[in-house]
Formats: structure tokens, sequence, C-alpha cells
């Protein structure tokens, strides 16, 4: 959205104040808990959005990497006591290697043929470290010892120390994609997106771009399987490779509108939001309402606004403020 | 003269059907060259083959000196050899000036620096009013001016236009052509694949014809229109021309 700058950094101001206050103003720890979900699957979604949204290469494989990042801080912290702060980044590594044969053999297909490729990645590396006991112990999973206030050891008693964490990461996050939106190389992405021989034509190297942007986004969704195992102190391959964790990268991004960079976030607050409350409100009478609402959304979502919720706003927007073509 | 691209011996099948047999000609530097020849014949199969999108079975590409054969596409262009595509292929979410800076990327990488080069080529092409709108909402020969200017922004010293004046009316092919000629002006060498006659007489020096996958002649266009393999390509094999008396029907 083209606000003129000064309003723009303010806006950014104000929403910094916001979120920086939140966890002192509400102390319920189960609002927190959501807020602490909000980012985590917002950051999940921008990190899925550069190579998703941008280049349109809809993986629903991203699980892979945020379980190679969870299982990797988890296991140099349980087996040789490194803090998760190293271990995140390693696990971050380890993402961008794994994603350069995976990338090599999905980036192969086009469309529905790769989206299906990188399901079956997840679900491999799923099933590995289920049959690999002595390496990660197998179904079973294994808590991680609570060592109470250890900041260094990314453990916290407060619930909003977690808050900051995660806060941290999406603001990460979003710069990251906010530098390559406005370079070369979002425009790069985006021309992949549209049509890759055209792209090819005018000097794009697409494989090249493709695989460096599939580097970053496995980093960034490895840096959140390290949190979210940190939070909840528990991993086992079913949580840490789900393919929920896959499912809801993409959704919170189309839902909030593919390709721009405030997209995921508003997906998510939407969808998060709605599943929590509804869970809370009616889960113990109506059963299941929060997946069928769920569902209702994103079915209203794909068949009115398919450029997602930040397209409907821009709309919305410039029909009745400006009167002026939305930006493309 | 120099020589600005020269293809020996192209061939490229795809299963049982040759689409392009043993093509070779010669482009001279600043030269623009017509491709033509009925549906079928390989002119955009030869056109993939020279930018990479194929592979030949055989054959050469020498572009400036260079051999392209087995390179990639962007390598292809990176080399000084753009195209356009047959259906235009706007990046349809992008405006006309983000369409042309993905192009100018590839000499500079600096915003500011691409911004300018890709200005430069919607000016050339004409579609400087239009240079905030969304590709996909451009009219057919807009769509056809942006390819040109993306690919111009690539800063070629080769381009290849693919029939980049079907679907245009009478009015709208003038102003291709003169657009054609102006490219030949600022010194680029073209090869244009082209069905009317009458835009591939007004621009081109020299007429490739193919049919089947061969090259069937090869020359100015005066000679091209009276070849008698030519005729036969294009209008059957037992054509004799009317005679005076013959006009009863």
């Amino acid at each position: 959205m083209q606000t003129s700058g000064n309003m723009k950094w303010l806006w950014l101001a104000v929403g910094a104040v916001v979120m920086l206050a939140l966890p002192q103003l509400v102390t319920s720890s189960f609002a927190i808990d959501i807020f602490i979900r909000i980012l985590l699957f917002s950051f999940i979604g921008v990190a899925w959005n550069l190579m998703g949204g941008y280049a349109k290469q809809l993986s629903l494989g991203h699980a892979a990497y945020f379980g190679l990042g969870a299982y990797t801080s988890t296991i140099m912290q349980v087996n040789y006591g490194i803090s998760p702060w190293i271990g995140m980044i390693a696990g971050g590594v380890v993402a961008m290697l794994a994603s350069l044969p995976i990338g090599w053999l999905c980036f192969r297909l086009r469309g529905p043929y790769f989206t299906i490729a990188t399901i079956a990645t997840a679900q491999v590396l799923m099933l590995i470290f289920l049959k690999f006991r002595d390496f990660a112990w197998g179904a079973e999973g294994t808590t991680i010892p609570n060592l109470g206030s250890a900041p260094l050891m990314m453990q916290f008693e407060e619930k909003s120390s977690y808050y900051y964490v995660v806060l941290g990461l999406l603001v990460v996050g979003l710069w990251i994609t906010h530098r390559i939106e406005k370079s070369w190389m979002g425009y790069y992405l985006v021309a992949i997106g549209e049509d890759e021989d055209a792209a090819e034509a005018v000097g794009v190297n697409a494989p090249k771009i493709k695989r460096d942007i599939y580097m970053i986004s496995a980093f960034l969704t490895a840096l959140a399987g390290t949190f979210y195992t940190q939070y909840i102190y528990f991993i086992d391959p079913a949580t840490a490779f789900s393919f929920n964790v896959s499912i809801e990268a993409a959704l919170v991004s189309i839902v909030g509108g593919i390709g721009t960079l405030w997209g995921p976030v508003i997906g998510t607050v939407l969808l998060e939001t709605t599943s929590a409350l509804l869970q809370s409100w009616l889960g113990s009478s109506v059963g299941g309402i929060q997946l069928t609402v769920y569902s209702l959304i994103l079915m209203a979502v794909i068949l009115w606004r398919p450029t997602g919720l930040i397209g409907f706003a821009t709309d919305v927007y410039h029909r009745t403020l400006r009167r002026k073509p939305a930006r493309a | 003269m120099a020589e600005a691209l020269v293809i020996k011996g192209l061939s490229k099948r795809f299963g049982g059907l040759r689409a392009v047999q043993d093509v070779s000609f010669t482009v001279q530097e600043n030269e623009t060259v017509a491709l033509i020849g009925p549906n079928g014949a390989g002119k955009t199969t030869s056109f993939h083959l020279i930018t990479g999108f194929h592979r030949p079975d055989s054959g050469s590409v020498l572009a400036f000196g260079h051999e392209v054969v087995g390179l990639k596409p962007h390598d292809v262009c990176a080399l000084g050899m753009a195209r356009t595509f047959q259906v235009a292929k706007p990046f349809g979410a992008m405006t006309v000036l983000a369409n042309v800076m993905t192009g100018a990327f590839l000499r500079d990488r600096h915003i500011a620096a691409a911004q300018k080069k890709a200005r430069e080529a919607i000016e050339f092409v004409g579609l400087g009013a239009k240079e905030q709108t969304p590709a996909k909402d451009l009219t057919t020969i807009d769509q056809r001016r942006l390819e040109m200017a993306r690919a111009l922004a690539t800063q070629p010293r080769i381009l290849l236009l693919d029939e980049v004046m079907a679907g245009l009316n009478p009015a709208e092919i003038d102003q291709a052509v003169a657009l054609v000629k102006k490219l030949s002006a600022s010194g680029l060498t073209i090869v244009i694949v082209e069905h009317v006659m009458r835009a591939i007489m007004a621009v081109a020096r020299h007429i490739v014809v193919l049919d089947h996958g061969q090259k069937i002649a090869e020359g100015a266009p005066k000679e091209i229109v009276e070849n008698p393999e030519v005729i036969r390509a294009y209008l059957g094999s037992y054509v004799h021309p009317p005679a005076p008396g013959d006009a009863h029907a």
C-alpha cells in the first residue's frame, strides 16, 4: 500500500508499541498463548510466502524444515547440552542444506506435481525419524528437560518472554521479505511465478532463483520449529513433521493474500483467532465447530477473493477513498 | 558486415515428426531477416532451438561467434539474444514498468538504474503513458509492445520476434512495422517470424522460407515472391496462373 513515508513510519511505530505492550496489558495466559500461536504461524506463513507466494511454488511440505529445525536443536540440546539459541541457527543451516537435494528433486516438476512431491518429502522425513529410534527417540519422542528460568537455554518462566522471542522472529521474517520484495530478487520471484518461460527469456536464471529462495524459506521455517519445541517442551515425529504445519503455512498466506508482505499475518490473525475463540466458547457443546468455520472461511476466500484479504482491502480502499486502480 | 547469427545444420525431431531438418542460414549484423513458411513449417521451433528453449538433435548456432547450443534460455539472453513469444507472455500481475524492469535487471541489479533503462525501452516502443498499467489489462498490440520493451531492456544485439503482428488490425500493423524499422535503425539485428506478407516486404532485406521443417528458399523479398517452390508451398502443387480468358465462374 502506498501510504506516504511519514504515515508509514507512524503506523509502524504505533504497531510496535502495541505489540510490545500487549503481553503487559493482557495477563491471561490463555490469551498470551493465542498471541504466541498467531505470531508463530504468521512467521511460518511469512517464510512459506517467500517461495509459495511471490514465486508461486506451492509447497505443502514445509513441515520438513519445521521438523528438521526442531530436531536439530533438540538433539544438540538434549544430547550435547548446547543452547537452543545456537541449535536454532544450526537447525536453519541443516534445513537450508536439506532444501538443496529436496529442491533438486521437486523443482523438476511444475504445478500440482511439484506440490505433491513436497508433501512426500515431509512424510519421508517423518518416517525416517519414526524408524531410527537410536538416533532421535523414535515415535515416543522426548521431553525437553525443564531448567526453570534459563534464558540462555531459551527457557522462560513467563509466557510473555516466549511472546517476545517469536515476535522477534516475525519481525526478522517481515524485514527479510520487505528487503527481497523491494529488490531485483522480488521482481524475479514474481516473474517466475507469473511465467517461468518468459522469465527465462529475459535472462532470469529460474532454477537458481528458486533454489535460493527455497533455502531462505527453509531456513526461516526451521527457526519456527526450534521455537515451537522449546515452547511446548516436547518433540516427536508426528508434531515436528505434522502435515498441519505445511497446510497452515500455505493457508494463512492464501487467506491473507499470497505474494504480499502482510498477507500471512492478516490470514493468521483471522484464522487462528476465529478457531481459538470458537473452540473455547463452543468447543465443548458443538464439537469440531472451529474446523467447520475454518473451512467455511477458506472456501469463501477462495471463491470470492482469490487474491486474499489484502487484495480485498486494497480494492475497497481504492474504490472508496482513492478511486484509483489497485497497485499490481 | 560481420555475421551476427550463423545457423548450421539445425535439426530437431519430436517423436516421428521432423520439426526442423538441416536448416542453415546466416544473419548479418544489423540486418533484418524474415523467417516465413506455412503453419507447422518449423519457424517457432527454430526460434526455440536458437534461444535455448529446446535443444537441437544436431546443428550449431553461433551468435557473434559464441556457440549457443546447449545453453539455457537465460544464458542465451545474457549473450545478447532476446526473443518475444508468439503468444505474448506478459507478467500479468506486474505493471508495465515492473515487467520491463525485470528485463533490465539482467544488466544492472540496482532499482534506480533498472528503472531508468526500463523507461527508455518503454518510451521506445510507445507505451510511456501506460507505465503503471497492470500488464494483464493491456490490449493485444500493447502486450506485443511490452514484450518488445522487456526484451529490449535486456540490451540485446540480436532480437528474435515471433509473429508480433498476428491478430493486429491493418492500422496496428503499420504501427508495428514502423516499430520494427525503428528497432533496426537503432542498430539491432532482427530475425522476425511473420505471416503478414505486407509487413515482411516492408521490413525484411532477406527472407528464409521453411516448409515441413526444411529450408526451401532464401533470398531477397522480390525473388522469394516469384519463387515457384515458395508459391507451391503456400498455395499447393497444381496452381497455374489464371489465363485472361479464364473468367467464366
